[in-house]
């Protein structure tokens, strides 16, 4: 596969969650502004029947371009995108987005393992991860492997979280995770705005 | 879980072509790479294991190809796809006096049998035939025999009635040993048969072409080769539907389709 040449500095910014972590992920979106250095990827777990278009539930909180992306679309800086349900969502080598629709991971598709993993692999940039609550352990191993690979890797506190479980995991799987509270949340998310 | 890297597949890539002949340089890398991770985990192996146990050849490498390869699907996969069939594409097919569609990658019948039954509830299904193609041997077998888990039924009756089905769909099957086997008054216009998109050419024309989720698996390159062959395939006028999340986009082949639904990924051949 051949590398973009252009666009080099292409960077991610990778959020996954869960039951409960729906208001967060708005509250991420209100503090987003155009113009994003990075292409920022949310991962949500939902029902393969659900209708709710997210980029049409959001759009009046931030002005950039927010998409669920087709199979092979370039992966873009300035961008936010969301996985679609009942398909795995995959990040190419190539700076192209895949889809997937192998086995469930935890009873999920989208799964949050397949986008963080296929990040961790794709020798793409990834700027931050972060994970929030959510009742199964999708996204541990997705989020370990972006740690030992050197990327900066954010838990949300299970102690404030509506569904700890999947927090709790992550950090089981992989103690030097940061943590995010309802206290510094604003701050880590403008660092990585930065 | 154990994780493989791209270095690591087009190793094995390669190893695969010199053992069985089976090419695999045509398959996007982030799906390849995410199943092959997911043979290692389940048969507790990393990847020195994986080269060492492939040497074995015959069944050995065969198994690894099937699971490498093989589809997931389910019957009435995608209610709105198939109300916009009944009522955009089967109006549009009725007058027709045969007619043959094609299910390209059919894994183990499931989108052929739905196909068949709503034929039969349009009325149409005695002068169709479906034919329904896969490279998996395994595939058509499972395929043939129209057998299905109670659980996966379970499944397909919501999505079935979801889809505008006008029975239950118990009606087309009966149960034995926990099992669900399709009625075979439904297989009587279904010929399963074996098709390699990849390497195969032509083999009949189409008023109905159904390849969904299937062109995902393939890089940029073969995709536009698949996509030749769909067209090629397709007569004048004819239908062709793509999964919800493919699109006409980097085929090359854009001019030669008018969208029926852009959403549901339905486009019709018009030159």
């Amino acid at each position: 596969m051949s590398m973009a040449k252009e666009n080099d500095s292409l960077s991610l910014v990778l959020i996954g969650g869960s039951s409960g972590s729906f208001a967060i992920f708005e509250e991420i979106i209100r503090l987003v502004r155009n113009p994003l250095s990075f292409a920022l990827i949310f991962v949500l777990h939902r029902g393969k029947s659900s209708t709710a278009v997210l980029p049409e539930i959001f759009k009046n909180k931030t002005n950039v371009a927010m998409s669920e992306p087709y199979h092979l679309d370039p992966i873009e800086a300035n961008s936010i995108y969301f996985a679609y349900p009942d398909y795995h969502l995959l990040i190419g080598p190539d700076r192209r987005f895949y889809y997937d629709c192998t086995d469930k991971d935890f009873f999920s598709r989208p799964s949050i393992d397949a986008t963080f993993i296929s990040a961790a692999v794709s020798g793409i940039s990834v700027k931050a991860a972060m994970l929030f609550s959510g009742s199964s352990a999708d996204g541990a191993l997705g989020m370990k492997t972006l740690a030992e690979k050197g990327f900066p890797t954010y838990v949300q506190n299970p102690a404030e979280a509506e569904s700890p479980r999947m927090p709790e995991q992550a950090l089981l799987a992989f103690e030097k995770h940061r943590m995010v509270t309802g206290g510094n949340l604003f701050s880590i998310i403008n660092d990585i705005l930065q | 879980m154990v994780l493989m890297e791209y270095s690591e597949l087009e190793i094995l890539i390669v190893r695969i072509r010199e053992i069985s002949g089976f090419d695999f340089s045509g398959y996007a890398r982030p799906s390849l790479l995410r199943r092959a991770s997911r043979y290692l985990t389940t048969h507790k192996m990393d990847f020195p294991q994986l080269l060492a146990h492939i040497e074995q050849g015959g069944n050995v490498v065969y198994g690894l190809i099937q699971e490498l390869t093989v589809n997931y699907s389910e019957m009435f996969r995608d209610a709105d796809f198939f109300m916009k069939v009944k009522a955009e594409v089967f109006t549009y097919l009725e007058s027709y006096p045969t007619l043959r569609f094609w299910v390209a990658g059919c894994a183990s019948g499931e989108e052929a049998y739905s196909l068949a039954i709503f034929l039969k509830e349009a009325g149409f299904l005695n002068r169709s035939l479906i034919y329904a193609t896969d490279l998996s041997n395994k595939a058509l077998t499972a395929a043939r025999e129209g057998i299905f888990t109670l659980g996966n039924v379970r499944t397909f009756s919501e999505n079935y009635l979801a889809a505008g089905g006008k029975h239950s769909l118990s009606d087309y099957y009966h149960v034995a040993y926990n099992k669900a086997a399709m009625l075979p008054e439904l297989r009587r216009n279904i010929v399963f048969s074996m098709h390699d998109l990849t390497g195969d050419g032509v083999f009949n024309e189409f008023q109905f072409i159904s390849c969904r989720n299937v062109m995902i698996y393939f890089t940029l390159e073969l995709r536009q080769k698949v996509f030749r062959l769909l067209y090629d395939s397709l007569s004048m006028l004819g239908f062709l539907c793509l999964g919800k999340r493919e699109t006409l986009r980097y085929s090359g082949l854009e001019e030669n389709f008018k969208v029926i639904d852009s959403t549901l990924n339905i486009y019709q051949k018009i030159r």
